[in-house]
């Protein structure tokens, strides 16, 4: 049995419009958590829709689990779980009814009561899916990824749109898949989230991965590896005759100034005294290590959200 | 195999018994439509044609003679004073009036309601012809008899007994247009067809349990329409049931084909719908559900023949109300199957899962 649970190779794939993928490398290990980070249109979901087999690639090879699409499309279908961007199920089918229904799909699956239990839906499991809450409804989503014991879970941005006691439910339920042995490949938008799940990423912008690794690893060659903020109450002013006297970059964001810096502990004293001195009105200063926020702004220039 | 699409048929079911709307376009609405007209039509010709009649200052024995006349050729008379008619004529509401005129009178018909205006007129000339006669001390005039026969000769049956049959055929096309191809427009846009391709169901199965549904959801419809028109109006079918169910799978297949092969020509429900109507509209008005097409244009009578409905509904027409046997409407039938033959090749060649 290969160690692999996933090995692509020179992926590619243009629409009338647009290169998405242009020539994706990735290798996934059975057991591992793997997030594919970007902003949008970073060409992750065509990337991973390639990968479920939903999108024919131009170019490439895909093999899941030592299989290919080619020869071995059903056999795939049953090993792996699938949660799409959007999962789109009948309005009025029951959350009991959807998980019954899927399973009868596969070879094998598991009990419904297992799942509901699962992903906290019991007092939900006979309400129409049209009724529950966005939050509900991707743990419903996951649930009917996880319906046939898959070896391989697909999850699609899992956690766009939900609120913060939502999304640390979810990870849990990821953390619980990677524990049972299952390897996941993840898409987010969110660096938080890849760093408290992933235990590889990479991260994709226009159609190519430009950089991937564990997330210190990432984070480790970052050439600076702390930021100093100061944060202002409101807009925070232009930082120009701020930065000349300092004689560091100084980034700025919305309502704060970002100085990343090798030194923070001697570079501290002196960004006091030049704010005192010049009467910059700032609420908070505070060091933090970088993140793969930064990683990621340092790559391409752009925040992840843009 | 087997029971998959088993449970395929069975979800489908569960879920058009929950969606309202479906069920009632699917079997209130018909039934509604049944009972309304054919109460309506009840007497087999249209309902009394009413004419305004302008009140005269001081009514003669000629006025007398006139109404009299008025009533036995069955236009219902509206008395009103020469000021009320006027405001009604003015308010649009009058499709004809007849009002004193020197030695005779005169009719006024309005010019937006020539179909009614026009055959009271004709009700009320004959009316004063006869009404002349007795004024005149003429003989009494004698009338042409009426005989209503319907037209294979079987039973003398009413409007509704004309109607049923086209209602069945309107809920195929429906059943076609909107159970199937609105439907699977709208999964293939909101992804369902999406989530249902990383599963190892093979879509056929999901396919054929969508149309094995919309099957018995056409048998049920017409069993639930047959059924109200025996109570209500004593309508029954006149031909075999074998000939009948014959004429209905040859109008199941053709509609439901018709609505996968339009499905795939729209890539949202909102153009999809639009679509369907555009189609929808024209083929009911125009293929005899309601009435039939005698007064419209020679071309346009031929034309509609060769669209899939006209020629459903005469074959159906034919069976249930007539009792005629398949024998006399291959070329019918054979419409109906070459459109469901060539919409069926249409569509498995355009179908697409997302």
């Amino acid at each position: 049995m290969s160690e692999l649970a996933l090995r692509i190779h020179g992926l590619r794939k243009a629409f009338p419009k647009v290169v998405a993928v242009a020539g994706v490398d990735l290798e996934v290990a059975r057991g591992e958590v793997f997030g594919l980070l970007g902003p949008n249109g970073a060409g992750k979901t065509t990337t991973l829709e390639m990968i479920e087999g939903l999108t024919v690639p131009d170019a490439g090879e895909i093999e899941i689990l030592g299989q290919s699409w080619k020869r071995d499309g059903q056999q795939i279908r049953a090993r792996i779980g699938v949660q799409l961007q959007s999962t789109s199920l009948f309005n009025k089918i029951t959350v009991r009814e959807a998980l019954d229904l899927y399973g009868t799909y596969y070879p094998k699956a598991r009990s419904t009561a297992e799942l509901l239990d699962l992903v906290q839906l019991n007092d939900k499991a006979e309400a129409y899916h049209i009724t529950l809450s966005g939050g509900q409804q991707q743990r419903l989503a996951l649930a009917l990824a996880l319906v046939n014991d898959p070896e391989l879970v697909f999850l699609d941005e899992p956690t766009t749109g939900l609120d913060p006691q939502a999304r640390r439910g979810l990870w849990d339920v990821v953390r619980r898949m990677k524990a049972e042995g299952r390897t996941v490949l993840l898409t987010t938008h969110y660096m938080d989230e890849a760093e408290a799940l992933c235990d590889r990423l990479a991260i994709m912008d226009h159609g190519q991965v430009i950089a991937s690794g564990t997330p210190a690893s990432l984070i480790a060659q970052l050439a600076i590896p702390s930021v100093v903020e100061l944060t202002f109450d409101g807009a925070a002013p232009d930082p120009a005759a701020f930065s000349a006297r300092l004689g560091e970059t100084v980034e700025h964001r919305s309502d704060l100034w970002e100085i990343p810096t090798r030194d923070p502990k001697g570079l501290l004293p002196r960004i006091l005294e030049i704010a005192e001195a010049a009467g910059v009105p700032y609420q908070q200063i505070h060091i933090r290590r970088a993140t793969l926020e930064d990683v990621f702004l340092h790559q391409t220039g752009r925040s992840l959200r843009d | 195999m087997v029971m998959m699409i088993w449970r395929q048929f069975v979800m489908e079911w569960k879920l058009y018994s929950r969606d309202r709307m479906a069920m009632f376009w699917t079997f209130a609405f018909p039934v509604a439509m049944l009972l309304g007209f054919g109460v309506i039509f009840r007497g087999g010709g249209g309902p009394k044609l009413s004419i305004v009649y302008v009140e005269p200052a001081a009514p003669s024995p000629r006025d007398a003679a006139l109404l009299k006349a008025m009533d036995e050729v069955q236009l219902k008379v509206m008395p009103l004073a020469p000021a009320e008619a006027e405001a009604r004529w003015g308010r649009g509401e009058t499709a004809a009036e007849v009002l004193a005129d020197g030695e005779g009178y005169r009719l006024r018909l309005n010019s937006y309601l020539m179909a009614q205006g026009g055959a009271a007129a004709g009700l009320v000339n004959q009316a004063w012809l006869m009404a002349q006669a007795r004024l005149n001390g003429a003989p009494e005039p004698k009338r042409i008899p009426v005989s209503v026969e319907s037209p294979g000769g079987r039973k003398a049956s009413n409007y509704a007994a004309f109607l049923l049959p086209g209602l069945l055929g309107l809920n195929l096309m429906s059943i076609g247009l909107f159970s199937v191809g609105m439907v699977n427009v709208s999964y293939r846009e909101k992804g369902k067809f999406r989530r249902l391709a990383v599963t190892p169901l093979p879509k056929w199965i999901f396919l054929l349990g969508q149309v094995l549904q919309r099957l018995t959801i056409s048998l049920a419809q017409a069993l639930v329409l047959m059924t109200v028109g025996w109570l209500a109006f004593g309508i029954q079918n006149q031909g075999s049931y074998l000939d009948l169910l014959v004429v209905m799978v040859f109008g199941t297949a053709c509609f439901m084909s018709f609505g996968f092969a339009l499905s795939s020509f729209a890539e949202t429900s909102e153009s999809y719908a639009a679509i369907a109507n555009l189609l929808f509209f024209p083929l009911m008005l125009l293929s005899g559900v309601y009435f039939t097409l005698d007064s419209a244009p020679r071309w346009l009578q031929h034309a509609v023949t060769a669209l899939p409905l006209s020629p459903f509904l005469t074959t159906l027409r034919a069976v249930f109300n007539d009792g005629s046997g398949l024998a006399g409407h291959g070329l019918a039938l054979a419409i109906v199957g070459a459109w469901a033959l060539g919409a069926f090749l249409l569509a498995v060649r355009r179908f697409r899962w997302a």
